[in-house]
């Protein structure tokens, strides 16, 4: 019975991803490939733009391989949450065949986004360690931990977000403002050694992206800086954030009008 | 058999900032092999029945229990996905309900008689052809209850003389449950009418009492 219903869901969930890449890219386009070459056509500017206007190393780290890490978090956060705002109204169609619950929906979205973006970290890791544009890590599965960690992140948010907008439509304008004081805050552009005590104690209980930052930066640069991660402590807040994004999503259907 | 009872549904409304009732106490039960209307003007709630039988929305109030494999609401809308092309819906399908591609594509190809237009996405199509696609994939599905929002009066001649052997001939033993507002279809079709006015409802085994109430509406 339980493996009938997980049998189920993963047919339910392919059929959903096939139809999410040939909506989404076409048959005749890049296709799959532009999920690969998205974070690449992104980065390269900003790696050029970045290396050619700062030193080498600073405080310590060398600058590429800092903008990288701080780069390749937001484009996840930012690709796995893009969608995620009236992400069942968008799709409602889907919701004719009941098998289709509000929540496989957000999973064919946002959950291939999730999927996709561990893939390209992976890529983009690749190429650019071979062009000599990033250092080898310090420590690899930890790095990538940490990636997986911010995918988890996003996944967490977006769930919520996409859950939330379907019932107030406040959270569209809220969203907006959220999503750039998040550049600020998350870590993208700075590390919880670089902030004065007090408030690194604080950040570093409540700015969850910062602390995930942490567990990438400890990765790639190890000894080379002070890094503050604690998977533990993320991995309760995280898990969390998942069962209560799961309870928003329980009854979206309730507030979703399909004509 | 699928039993409703009791079913509310409010909308919230988007201008006036409260909630308008659509349904409004609405009881029905329809039994394996029975056909019955939804007979009522446009805004009558007829769709809305239709989807709260799908399980696609929910009631606000009252229950409604399956013990049959329901279709989706076939119509002109909804169903199929309009950039995939013909194959791809087809393709979807056959995962959504574990079906073989093969068998569903055979039948979609005889029945909706698409021929080169099923490589092109759906969007692409006239509403003939789209509810010719969203038909036949039902009919290649096979449901125990079909749920259909006025959809017969659409396609050409042929579509319909193939759709009502396929529902009349060949499918004596399944249920259907039909939303329309044209009193010569439901007759011609269904064995009950449920006459849908302002959200609410009554049922008429009489369907010539049922096509005169409501003409008098």
């Amino acid at each position: 019975m339980f493996s009938e219903a997980l049998k189920t869901q993963r047919r339910v969930w392919t059929a959903l991803f096939m139809r999410e890449m040939q909506t989404r890219w076409g048959r005749r386009n890049l296709g799959f490939a532009w999920l690969f070459a998205e974070p690449l056509v992104f980065a390269f500017p900003v790696l050029a733009i970045w290396s050619v206007i700062r030193a080498p190393f600073e405080h310590g780290v060398p600058v590429t391989t800092f903008v990288w890490s701080g780069y390749m978090p937001l484009l996840i956060f930012r690709h796995v949450t893009g969608r995620a705002l009236y992400v069942v109204r968008n799709n409602v169609a889907l919701l004719y065949h009941w098998r289709i619950t509000p929540f496989d929906i957000f999973v064919g979205c946002c959950g291939l986004e999730a999927v996709g973006n561990m893939a390209s970290v992976a890529f983009s890791f690749g190429v650019l360690y071979f062009l000599g544009a990033i250092l080898w890590p310090h420590d690899l599965p930890e790095m990538f931990l940490g990636y997986f960690y911010m995918t988890w992140w996003s996944f967490d948010v977006a769930m919520i977000v996409a859950a939330l907008s379907e019932r107030f439509e406040l959270v569209e304008h809220i969203w907006m403002v959220v999503s750039y004081i998040y550049m600020i805050i998350s870590g993208f552009m700075f590390m919880a050694v670089w902030l004065p005590v007090p408030l690194r104690e604080v950040a570093l209980t409540v700015d969850i992206p910062l602390v995930i930052y942490e567990s990438v930066r400890g990765g790639l640069f190890g000894d080379r800086i002070m890094t503050f991660p604690n998977l533990p402590y993320v991995t309760i807040v995280l898990a969390v954030l998942t069962l209560v994004g799961l309870w928003l999503m329980r009854n979206v259907r309730t507030y979703v009008e399909v004509t | 058999m699928i039993v409703a009872e009791g079913v509310c549904k409010d909308y919230h409304s988007e201008t006036r900032g409260h909630w308008r009732r659509v349904l409004s106490d609405v009881s029905l039960t329809v039994k394996p092999g029975e056909r019955v209307a939804l007979l009522g003007r446009n805004g009558a709630g007829k769709s809305t029945l239709i989807r709260l039988i799908a399980g696609i929305e929910l009631p606000t109030r009252g229950t409604i229990t399956r013990t049959m494999s329901v279709s989706w609401p076939v119509g002109l809308e909804g169903g199929v996905g309009g950039s995939m092309t013909g194959h791809d819906n087809i393709r979807f399908m056959a995962r959504i309900y574990d079906k073989r591609y093969e068998d569903l594509l055979a039948y979609v190809e005889d029945f909706a008689q698409l021929g080169r237009f099923l490589s092109e996405p759906v969007r692409t199509y006239s509403t003939g052809m789209r509810a010719r696609l969203n038909f036949a994939l039902s009919f290649a599905i096979d449901f125990d209850c079909y749920l259909i929002d006025e959809i017969i009066a659409a396609g050409d001649a042929r579509f319909q003389r193939r759709s009502h052997e396929e529902v009349f001939e060949k499918r004596t033993d399944r249920s259907m449950i039909l939303a329309s507002h044209i009193p010569d279809i439901v007759k011609q079709y269904c064995s009950r009418a449920l006459v849908l006015h302002h959200g609410r409802a009554k049922m008429f085994d009489d369907l010539d009492l049922a096509a005169d109430i409501y003409n008098d509406l």
